[in-house]
């Protein structure tokens, strides 16, 4: 087991990060005091709406774009002052698919980013090997990258991040053009880089489900600052209340309708008929069906609300219980985050990357890269 | 959070991560690199290459139907001057262009996140470039004296220091424009006109106005043409025309990567590094 020395720097650690683009009227404050602190081996996912300044935030911690604010040490190294020593540490996938040479082969990339990391690749063919073959790359390695899928280069791209070790990793968007398959492999290899390499990694993607899978800890940004940062556990616990739902055969009189409200803080949603949802003829009971939902309620409340329904005599015709996923966590974050009256953007998730301002649009001459 | 109980010690356990990164390597894969680009896509450096030959071949044998054997007094410039142009755009383009195909490409940013440092990324990129300049200018060079049947002096120890001092401006040029296209971005047709500039500065009468000799390369072109077309050795050539293309290449080299290192900072001041 690794043991971290007690007075051992954090992985990555950022005191008031800020970062404008433009002047006057036009202005975008694009990050916006931004603070946190990442262990070594932790994973942390960085969610937010499209434009909240993910990826400006990930650029400024990485130095690639300068703040107006603030400081980021990686491994204590602090990334503005010294970035070439800071760069030992760290490594990142920025772009996807984008960043890697299509004229080399998969393990030539490799190959090159890892001399470019300054370790000799014949140090590391092993380790190539490895990450060939966790992500299922083994049988392309000789081939040139051009030839290869948007599936199969954005994992070369992951690759070649890999390809040198380094005690942090930023990943924006990873899982950006990957099948189902190659989504889940990532997965168990970041889990792998983390729980058996001690990597910390900083994982920024609208794929909800990598994020669950993957991440220890989430920082919600948006409008360029942070409105949650909690473990993955915490976040969910806080916010993941189960709904417990029974249909009934309608109407509520107002007594039993007082009584699940003041019992069991229960909202009573109107029969399917008068929402006008007529699609399709319906069983008589089925049309005066009255939902009544229950959030927060544990197994004992539940009973209890079937028992005063069963004594007011109305049949029961469904019993769900539901639990709100990390989307509905974020969402209900994002939507109610902004709080200075700016508008909220909450959020359409499975979208392309953010940021305008530090974005790309894609032209060119890949043939010759 | 730790390594999981029971598991191999890891790079991070052994103290290796966050080591001093190997020059050697980085030179290793630079140079892998262009050989394998070379080997695999030879079309694409020997077509920009076949350009500059056919332009020689047309004036070569244009030149000696209008002007009979009096061209034969400017040979030897023009084949100094095509060898030095060859030279020239390979270490020139190697940088302004392939600065701005990186940012087209996304993997700039992946240049500048070396532990290597950016600035001794690009060094080593353009000492591979001017390897590569080496390489193209020699092989235009014999076959300029092929066509031409004019054999010249190639003393490697006088041509190849004033070849580095000459390509020393050059590339302090190339950063500057590569430094241009960080900020302002498809900025390749200022490119393609610099390319034809230095056909100027080759051709520069240094000899008839001295001032031209702090142009850049106009200098290092008159002194490789008096050693190739001469023969007159560097230890024969004055000590303050060494010392003036000693300065000047310096100079221009210092003042490039100085106008590089600027429009790198803008570029990341604006957020535009990694943008095209």
């Amino acid at each position: 087991m690794t043991a971290n020395p007690p007075a051992r720097a954090p992985a990555l650690r950022v005191d008031g990060l800020a970062k404008r683009f433009g002047e006057g009227a036009e202005a975008v404050q694009a990050v916006d005091g931004v603070s946190l602190s990442v262990e070594h081996g932790e994973v942390l996912g960085v969610l937010g709406p499209n434009g909240a300044g993910k990826t400006t935030a990930i650029k400024s911690m990485l130095g690639l774009v300068l703040p107006d604010a603030g400081s980021v040490e990686v491994c204590g190294v602090d990334v503005h002052d010294d970035p070439a020593h800071a760069y030992r540490h760290v490594d990142a996938m920025l772009e996807g698919a984008r960043n890697v040479y299509w004229r080399l082969t998969v393990r030539e990339n490799l190959r090159y980013f890892a001399g470019l990391g300054g370790v000799d690749p014949d140090r590391l063919t092993e380790r190539h090997d490895r990450l060939l073959e966790s992500l299922d790359l083994a049988d392309v390695a000789d081939t040139v990258v051009n030839e290869l899928s948007r599936g199969m280069k954005q994992k070369v791209s992951l690759a070649t991040t890999l390809s040198r070790d380094v005690d942090v990793v930023f990943l924006d968007e990873p899982t950006l053009g990957l099948d189902v398959e190659s989504s889940i492999e990532l997965r168990s290899e970041l889990r792998r880089l983390a729980e058996r390499e001690n990597v910390t990694i900083v994982l920024c993607s609208h794929d909800m489900a990598v994020i669950e899978a993957v991440c220890d800890r989430i920082v919600i940004l948006q409008d360029g600052r942070v409105i949650a940062d909690d473990s993955m556990s915490e976040l969910v616990n806080v916010l993941r209340e189960k709904r417990f739902s029974v249909t009934t055969a309608g109407p509520i009189d107002d007594e039993l309708a007082a009584t699940l409200q003041e019992r069991f803080d229960a909202t009573i949603r109107e029969p399917a008929a008068q929402r006008g949802d007529e699609s399709g003829p319906k069983h008589e009971a089925e049309e005066s069906a009255v939902t009544i939902d229950a959030t927060g309620i544990d197994a004992e409340a539940a009973a209890d609300l079937l028992d005063a329904l069963r004594s007011a005599g109305r049949p029961l015709l469904d019993v769900e219980t539901a639990e709100p996923t990390l989307e509905d966590v974020f969402l209900r974050l994002t939507e109610s985050g902004s709080g200075d009256g700016s508008e909220s953007t909450a959020a359409s998730v499975g979208d392309q990357p953010d940021d305008a301002a530090a974005g790309d649009t894609e032209v060119i001459a890949d043939g010759e890269r | 959070m730790a390594s999981a109980e029971g598991a191999e010690p890891t790079a991070d356990d052994r103290g290796e991560r966050g080591s001093a990164p190997s020059l050697l390597a980085l030179i290793r894969v630079v140079l892998h690199k262009q050989f394998l680009l070379l080997v695999r896509y030879p079309l694409n450096t020997a077509s920009q290459f076949a350009t500059i030959f056919a332009f020689f071949l047309v004036i070569f044998y244009s030149g000696r139907a209008v002007a009979g054997a009096s061209l034969t007094d400017s040979l030897d410039g023009l084949i100094v001057g095509f060898f030095l142009w060859t030279m020239a755009t390979v270490a020139y383009a190697g940088l302004s262009w392939n600065v701005t195909r990186e940012a087209q490409w996304g993997t700039l940013e992946r240049l500048f996140m070396s532990p290597h440092g950016f600035g001794r990324v690009m060094g080593v990129k353009t000492g591979v470039n001017i390897l590569l300049s080496f390489l193209w200018g020699g092989v235009m060079l014999a076959l300029m004296m092929a066509v031409t049947g004019r054999i010249l002096a190639v003393d490697p120890l006088t041509v190849v220091p004033l070849l580095l001092l000459t390509l020393g401006s050059v590339v302090g040029i190339g950063f500057a424009f590569a430094g241009l296209a960080l900020v302002f971005k498809r900025v390749e047709n200022l490119f393609q006109l610099v390319q034809f500039a230095f056909v100027g500065l080759i051709a520069a009468p240094v000899g008839e106005i001295p001032a031209l000799r702090l142009l850049p390369m106009s200098h290092g072109s008159y002194l490789t043409s008096q050693a190739m077309a001469e023969g007159i050795p560097l230890w024969g050539m004055p000590a303050w025309e060494l010392g003036l293309l000693l300065a000047t290449s310096i100079s221009y080299l210092l003042a490039g990567y100085a106008c590089f290192h600027l429009a790198q900072r803008r570029s990341r001041r604006e957020g535009l590094l990694g943008q095209y």
